[in-house]
């Protein structure tokens, strides 16, 4: 399913995903954003506050339809709980299950694998998979390519959404709406149609002249042009309280100033959460990386790992998803909160 | 911020705000900021020109235009429109497609809700609830799909097989059999896609006020009442938005028939997209542009009508 | 604008019988002579993704000694697999290496298409360029007569594959492998038998690959694909080679349990043992070798089996190109590559020994039957040139190697070729995922989409 979700103080919207894999907030941040009661309003440090409290209410806090009463009464008591515990059963078994099976192949001895994928270490384990895998197949290379693809097009995003989101709600020029109009416009458009376009842009592209093709500049700057991004930040500093920008200016604040030592300071939580989904759509992103970076070693792990699937041995190949898998996983670990909220807020992103 | 109800575009100005009196000279224009807002705006001018407006405007011309990249386009009317409608394997592309979203729906729609209206009353650790069931969201989709591959072996000894083996059923030959392959695909994308859901879900049933539970159970309504007739009320609204949004993501699935499937065994799982794909990238002989552009824009139709009955949908429930 | 006046050049030094690529480029110096002089970096195909460090070694041997030849060329290899999915979109990339590689049925529209570069006044600096099979040389000629890819290697005829040990373990003789259809599916069905798990028999089926081989079944049987231009996918060649993988898969179920096999997943199934026998080109051994660590032992090929008086085999192979983007010294290079990587050993003692050497220091497979690139006479010089290096096993190769100068070689279609293939891959999926598929239907859609192909590529 190629949907993300976004929820935001109990209202939710959904994007859908391109199939460049960028961000295609498709209607949603648009049109439900604007119109969610109380919703799109997350602002000035007041509401970050609030933010935060309702992160921790959000996944704990609540009584909900079952009340106190309900609680003792020991029938009811007992239906819950059993119900709670097989769903923490099932839960455990679809969520954790998977990957803790691809951890013990990413362990096991080919041959083992083939013969007995369930049976635990038969004939001990293969620790060599790992290195091999990283080594030999040269997974640290397609980690790093990951790394670095995340990385830039998370600055390029992030330079995008926070200029953009200034113009068009902090510095309101004239033609700002027009090009507000045209933004929005592009949430609208489902990504499939830039498909074959965008690729023949990369192709030959203008004024720099050159093909694009297997510069990672290729993925960088199109994932910049993600419109979700800038209604977000637009949306957020719409929230701004203006009298601190009027301020800043009178006490003689350039443009420049009141961007970079005002506005962005007060703006971490939404800078947070886009860089979030920035990090995570690149990390996630396959079609266009595989499309304009055919060079195998500039490519991300999204990308090889498909194309080594035939011509790897088993166990190696997946000690190398498991090693994929192994940093978002410790990411979503640690972050959980940020990545929760950002759930609710605006949007897993699943390419 | 923002009134219930009121769609606003961004960036839209407090009356008053913005009424400058117009400027003349252009020492004036620099010194009220105009060049600032220039410079600043230019990021986004630049990124979205290139990499989305003109590919957009690009995308259009292209799809009245016969091009092999080496020569001039030459302008071939509907002659694209017409090869695209005539392929013979369209029909059942869409017809693919759709019942991939179908499946997602009945997969993917009532699971999470029931998990989320479940972890909602658990009292301790919902955090542990829900972190694993979002678990799955975080792991590359791209190895998700190599490692169900995996577990999809057709052999008696594969993953799935030994374990359905141990209950007596199968072996099946998921992918490799044409009407469990379509399903193959769809559990798998569930599985991935279902724990973002239920957290949507989940926000949207914390933050239902209990006052309202309250006022449920002084009326003497049970538990299975006050979900029925105070909870699923209140998610009306995110149910809708998933439900059209699911569709309208599903319908451009491309990843896991592309890295499952190929869009096969004979056609069963060929979807739209796959074949826009293969229209420009999968022939050996140069790309067909002209039709590729041409399905999408006829795709992105579609999916404009889509968007525009979910904006009414939407409109009018936010009214309500 | 600067090509077409090369090209017109190009032509009338080719009318003129011209060897000299400086009479024939006059006032295009920068474009059209190669200065010898000039340092060149040359990009040029490698090995397939996925090989072994000893194959690279190999390669880097012989760049090596490309590079003391030639010093002012730095060879650049890169790996590379050509499929038919991705090729369009890695020539439109232009990410393909200067020299590529390219299918002999691909060679005529890329010419049309202008995507590959003239290379007639180049290839005739070699003092062989007279000395090609007419027949092969044909496939990478344009219609104003030049050469424009060159055949390079791996000629061949499809063979079928098969497993001695599988064949040993359901007690059949592998020194006998089968002749006939019928002989192979009972053997099929013995191994599927005794080794549960195991495909007694594969098929291809995906990517273009199922339609190659169905190709390859047809033609065994007498059939042909096409008649002009006229797609004759419902010829009853077609149908009872279908018929014939139905029952081996719905009657035996001596098919195993994986349909979607490409061009590497089959080869790869096939080292690990997982299949009995399955069909493709006879030099296939070389890739099982370099990618896929085959013990040699367990290998065996034999001739595929023909029934009908029209009866062939499938022949076809690889021709070196290069980019249309290539300078003249790109060019000149390029031809000093293909030369030295792909041809000369065959023509010249030397360079056979050498090469082979290279190949034997990292224990790569020297000897693998192909099929002559010049003529027959000159291939079995070449064997003698090499014989005592040969390290693969051609003993186990005999009842093929044998039996194919015999043989009738047919072409593959020779107009849209893969779409032709791509048509034909779901109906073999579908008859090997569907018990109940219908054939005569599935052929009457899958011609009609190939006539589709066939009326477009014009």
């Amino acid at each position: 399913m190629t949907g993300q979700h976004q929820a935001r103080e109990g209202k939710s919207t959904m994007t859908v995903t391109n199939p460049t894999g960028r961000r295609d907030a498709g209607l949603a941040a648009a049109s439900a954003w604007g119109q969610t009661p109380g919703g799109a309003g997350p602002a000035g440090s007041p509401k970050a506050v609030r933010l935060r409290k309702r992160r921790k209410s959000n996944f704990e806090g609540g009584r909900g339809y079952v009340s106190e009463k309900d609680w003792r009464t020991p029938r009811v008591r007992f239906t819950m709980r059993t119900l709670h515990t097989v769903l923490l059963a099932l839960l455990l078994v679809v969520g954790v299950g998977p990957m803790l099976l691809l951890a013990k192949f990413a362990i096991t001895p080919t041959q083992d694998i083939i013969r007995t994928p369930l049976a635990i270490f038969p004939h001990g384990v293969a620790l060599s998979n790992i290195s091999i895998a990283w080594n030999e197949v040269q997974i640290r290379l397609y980690f790093m390519n990951t790394i670095w693809l995340a990385i830039g097009s998370w600055f390029v995003q992030m330079v995008v959404a926070t200029t953009g989101g200034y113009v068009l709600s902090v510095l309101r020029p004239a033609w700002g709406k027009i090009v507000n109009g045209l933004v929005i416009a592009t949430l609208f458009v489902p990504s499939v149609v830039l498909l074959v376009p965008l690729y023949l842009t990369v192709l030959n592209p203008p004024v720099i002249g050159t093909s694009l093709i297997n510069n990672f500049l290729a993925v960088w700057l199109p994932a910049g042009a993600s419109a979700f991004n800038v209604v977000l930040m637009t949306r957020f500093f719409d929230g701004l309280p203006r009298e601190v920008f009027e301020a800043a200016k009178v006490d003689g604040a350039s443009s420049f100033r009141l961007f970079w030592s005002v506005v962005l300071p007060m703006s971490k939580p939404i800078l947070g959460v886009v860089s979030v989904f920035a990090l995570i759509t690149s990390w996630k992103d396959f079609l266009w990386p595989m499309l304009v970076l055919k060079d195998p070693t500039k490519q991300p792990l999204s990308v090889r790992l498909p194309a080594i699937a035939s011509q790897t041995d088993l166990g190696v190949f997946l000690a190398a998803l498991a090693i994929s898998t192994l940093i978002p996983v410790i990411f979503f670990i640690a972050f959980q909160r940020l990545f929760l909220s950002g759930a609710g807020l605006g949007g897993a992103v699943k390419g | 911020m923002s009134a219930p109800g009121a769609l606003r575009p961004t960036g839209n100005h407090q009356p008053g705000t913005d009424r400058r009196p117009r400027r003349r000279s252009l020492a004036t224009w620099v010194q009220r900021g105009g060049l600032s807002s220039v410079l600043f705006a230019l990021p986004v001018l630049i990124i979205f020109g290139v990499f989305s407006w003109w590919p957009i405007v690009r995308s259009i011309v292209m799809s009245f235009q016969k091009t092999n990249l080496i020569g001039t386009p030459t302008w071939v009317g509907w002659k694209n429109f017409e090869f695209v409608l005539t392929d013979p394997d369209l029909p059942k592309a869409i017809l693919n497609t759709l019942y991939f979203a179908l499946l997602a729906l009945v997969f993917g729609y009532p699971l999470p809700l029931v998990t989320a209206v479940l972890i909602s009353s658990v009292r301790r650790r919902k955090g542990l609830y829900s972190v694993l069931a979002y678990l799955p969201v975080v792991v590359p989709p791209v190895v998700a799909v190599l490692l169900w591959k995996f577990f999809y072996d057709g052999a008696p000894d594969g993953v799935f097989n030994t374990i359905l083996g141990y209950v007596g059923l199968g072996p099946y030959a998921w992918l490799s059999d044409q009407s469990l392959a379509m399903p193959s695909l769809v559990l798998e994308a569930t599985w991935a896609a279902a724990g973002g859901t239920v957290i949507i879900y989940l926000a949207a049933l914390l933050s239902v006020p209990d006052e309202l539970y309250d006022a449920a159970e002084v009326d003497g309504a049970g538990i299975w009442r006050r979900v029925w007739h105070v909870s699923m009320p209140q998610l009306r609204g995110v149910l809708l938005i998933t439900f059209i949004l699911q569709i309208i993501g599903t319908v451009q699935v491309f990843l896991e028939p592309y890295l499952f499937t190929g869009g096969g065994p004979a056609g069963a799982t060929l979807t739209v997209l796959l074949m826009i794909y293969d229209y420009a990238f999968g022939r050996s002989l140069g790309g067909n542009y002209g039709a590729a552009t041409a399905l999408s824009v006829l795709l992105a139709t579609f999916l404009a009508i889509l968007s525009l009955v979910y904006f009414k949908l939407t409109s009018g429930w936010s009214k309500s | 604008m600067k090509y077409s006046r090369t090209r017109m050049a190009i032509a009338i030094a080719g009318a003129l019988a011209l060897t000299s690529t400086l009479v024939a480029c006059g006032d295009d110096k920068k474009d059209s002579a190669a200065d010898a002089n000039a340092a060149v970096t040359l990009n040029v195909v490698g090995l397939l993704p996925g090989a072994k460090p000893e194959a690279q070694k190999a390669l880097a041997d012989e760049v090596a000694d490309f590079q003391k030849e030639n010093p002012k060329i730095t060879v650049k290899t890169k790996d590379y697999e050509w499929k038919a999915t991705t090729f369009a979109a890695d020539l439109a990339g232009g990410t393909l290496p200067t020299v590529f590689e390219i299918p002999f049925t691909d060679a005529k529209t890329l010419i049309a298409n202008g995507q590959i570069a003239d290379m007639q006044s180049s290839l005739s600096t070699l003092s062989y360029a007279g000395n090609f099979n007419k027949n092969l040389l044909q496939y990478g000629q344009g219609p104003d007569g030049h050469t424009y890819a060159i055949p390079a290697k791996s000629v061949y005829a499809i063979g079928l594959h098969y497993n001695r040990d599988l064949f040993t373990s359901a007690g059949l003789d592998p020194n006998k492998p089968p002749t006939t259809w019928d002989e192979v599916r009972s053997a099929a069905k013995a191994i599927a038998t005794k080794n549960p798990g195991v495909a007694g028999f594969a098929q291809m089926a995906k990517d273009a690959t199922g339609g190659w081989q169905l190709t390859v079944d047809t033609y065994a049987r007498g059939g042909r694909l096409e008649d002009g231009k006229k797609a004759t996918l419902t010829n009853d060649a077609t149908k009872a080679s279908l018929q014939f993988l139905k029952d081996m898969r719905w009657t035996d179920n001596s098919m195993g349990a994986n349909f979607d096999y490409d061009w590497t997943g089959i080869n790869q199934a096939f080292a690990a043992g997982k299949v009995g026998m399955y069909t493709s080109g006879q030099d296939v051994y070389t890739s099982l070798v370099q990618t896929n660590n085959i013990n040699p032992k367990q290998y065996g090929l034999t001739m595929i089996p023909l029934t009908g008086s029209d009866a062939g085999v499938l022949g076809g192979g690889t021709m070196a190109a290069v980019a249309k983007t290539a300078t003249a010294n790109e060019k000149a290079a390029a031809v000093k590559w293909i030369d030295y990587h792909y041809l000369r050993k065959y023509t010249n003692q030397d360079a056979a020994k050498k090469n082979a050497e290279i190949q034997v220091a990292s224990k790569q497979p020297v000897g693998t039957p192909e099929l002559p690139i010049f003529s027959q006479q000159q291939y079995q010089t070449y064997q003698d040139w090499i014989k005592s290096y040969v390290n693969v096993p051609l003993d186990q190769m005999t009842s093929f190697t044998t039996k194919v100068f015999d043989a009738k070689l047919v072409n593959e279609p020779a107009i849209a070729t893969q779409d032709v293939y791509k048509s034909l891959d779901t109906v073999v999926q579908a008859v090997l995922t569907d018990k109940n598929a219908d054939i005569d239907k599935l052929l009457t859609d899958a011609n009609a989409k190939a006539q589709r192909a066939i009326d477009s590529a014009g």
